[in-house]
């Protein structure tokens, strides 16, 4: 063994220390990583998810931490490869999907078109996002933003620019939970005293079958239609369906519990991970963190809009206020809704009426997803994650002899 | 992937379309859903009766009432008198 030197050793300590790699990146972002922890424990913006991805944020930008996305081998390396591979916003929609409640969505289906109308926002950030210089898949998924749903955002921007994931997750995210100081301006502005005190009539109940076919019947239509949306949709219908069938109590707990809540870590951890300043700290993150105020808000006028046109139609039984709530956001646009509609008249309770719309946003946007998949994605070209190839190189050589010749045998 | 204003107009066209259209065949789907299987309420249950309250059960909520309010007023059981209990 080398003789000890005191001296060598202590430059040594010094060297490995991530002070000595310390860049002037690094600390602004992990500036940014204390104000989004500041945000999410003291102002209380979208702790569950603001928290994990600032201290994400601040892990991945210790030098020599390992703890980047980008860092083969390291913890949140392993961790991102859920988003990499789609796996953790899919299963984020199956807790989704067991926590919502469709019935007032059946019990008024109409509202579905409010939940389509506010995709305008998405269209709008799209138009926007190319006239600022970026490119079709990059502004489609900064435009997927306005659907106002964490998951949708991130699994478009890891399929399409997944350079761009952590700007347009933080933006998503920030925005989400800035929905009730965004959205009553517009609102208010947009429609009258006389309309925002319109009153609703109650909701029909609906036969329980029907909650346990629809499920069914969107995963059947919507797939079909847009296949490359089917992760999304489908595990949201999955989870629904869980909450609905009545004989799955266990899975739908589960769902809507614990598993959500480990995937809410990982998937936020992940986020963070991906904050880099070499990722994080550019010009376009300026731009999308304004496209996606400009997204929610375009989101929100869409939604009023085609509210204030079903009002016109129906000779007055729809409040436009319910319309803002198509921005998915789920429950908290909704609550927005209530709560514009009692400050016009106290006895005016929308909260039921606006689930409709809200619900119909989260569909709405994954459609908007698949659209988008459609058009840009690879969906006719997928190839699965591991190939033959890849397994036959990690096994001996003796077996490797015999993996091929079953695999000639098959594929003659 | 190039990428003009004009472009991305008629991708938001083609974009809200399909939208449009996959959600209004899920209306149509819902509406016809909810017509052949319309809501029916669960059958009622036979209302159990209440056995009426017995003067034991009446002295007993009195004298409940009586020490909660005697201790929030402040004043002695003797002060002040129940005179009437309602049922709403």
């Amino acid at each position: 063994m080398k003789e000890f030197s005191f001296g060598e050793s202590t430059a040594k300590i010094l060297t490995t220390t991530g002070f000595s790699s310390l860049e002037g990146g690094d600390i602004t972002m992990i500036f940014i990583a204390c104000i989004m922890l500041y945000l999410a424990i003291w102002k209380k913006f979208e702790p569950l998810l603001l928290l994990p991805i600032g201290f994400g944020c601040l892990l991945a930008n210790i030098p020599m931490s390992m703890m980047a996305n980008t860092d083969a081998g390291g913890l949140l390396n392993f961790f991102y490869q859920g988003i990499k591979h789609e796996v953790l916003p899919p299963l984020i929609f199956l807790g989704v999907g067991a926590l919502t409640d469709f019935g007032p969505l059946l019990a008024n289906p109409t509202t579905l078109l409010l939940g389509a109308a506010a995709q305008v926002g998405v269209y709008m950030t799209l138009i926007g996002a190319v006239f600022l210089g970026f490119n079709m898949q990059e502004a489609s998924a900064i435009g997927i933003i306005g659907g106002a749903d964490g998951p949708t955002s991130i699994f478009i921007a890891s399929k399409l620019a997944p350079h761009l994931l952590a700007p347009i997750a933080v933006a998503a995210y920030s925005y989400m939970s800035l929905v009730p100081l965004i959205q009553p301006p517009i609102m208010k502005f947009l429609t009258t005293e006389k309309e925002r005190k319109i009153k609703m009539e109650q909701l029909k109940p609906i036969s329980q079958t029907v909650k346990i076919i629809f499920p069914v019947i969107v995963t059947i239509v919507c797939c079909l239609m847009l296949p490359g949306v089917t992760p999304l949709l489908g595990m949201l219908m999955l989870g629904n369906l869980f909450r609905e069938s009545g004989v799955t109590g266990r899975l739908h707990e589960t769902a809507e519990t614990h598993l959500i809540n480990i995937v809410t870590i990982l998937l936020a951890l992940a986020v963070g991970s991906s904050m880099t300043a070499d990722s994080f700290l550019r010009l376009e993150t300026l731009k999308i963190i304004i496209l996606g105020l400009l997204a929610f808000s375009f989101a929100t006028v869409g939604g009023v809009l085609f509210g204030k046109l079903m009002c016109k139609m129906t000779g007055g039984r729809v409040n436009p206020l319910i319309g803002s709530a198509g921005v998915s956001a789920v429950p908290m646009a909704a609550r927005v809704s209530q709560k514009v509609g009692a400050e016009a008249d106290s006895s005016n309770f929308l909260l039921m009426h606006a689930m409709g719309p809200n619900v119909a946003g989260v569909i709405g946007s994954a459609v908007a997803a698949g659209v988008f998949i459609s058009l840009f994605g690879d969906v006719a070209i997928l190839e699965p994650h591991a190939s033959i190839a890849d397994i036959v190189g990690s096994v001996e050589p003796g077996a490797k002899a015999a993996i091929a010749q079953v695999v000639g045998a098959l594929h003659p | 992937m190039e990428a003009s204003i004009f472009a991305a107009v008629q991708v938001s066209i083609l974009s809200i379309a399909v939208i449009f259209t996959v959600l209004t065949i899920l209306i149509f789907t819902i509406k016809l859903l909810v017509k052949l299987i319309p809501y029916q309420a669960p059958p009622a249950k036979p209302a159990r009766r209440k056995p009426p309250s017995s003067n034991n059960d009446q002295d007993d909520h009195v004298a409940v009432i009586t020490a909660t309010l005697s201790m929030h007023m402040g004043k002695s059981p003797d002060e002040f008198r129940i005179v009437n209990i309602s049922q709403s």
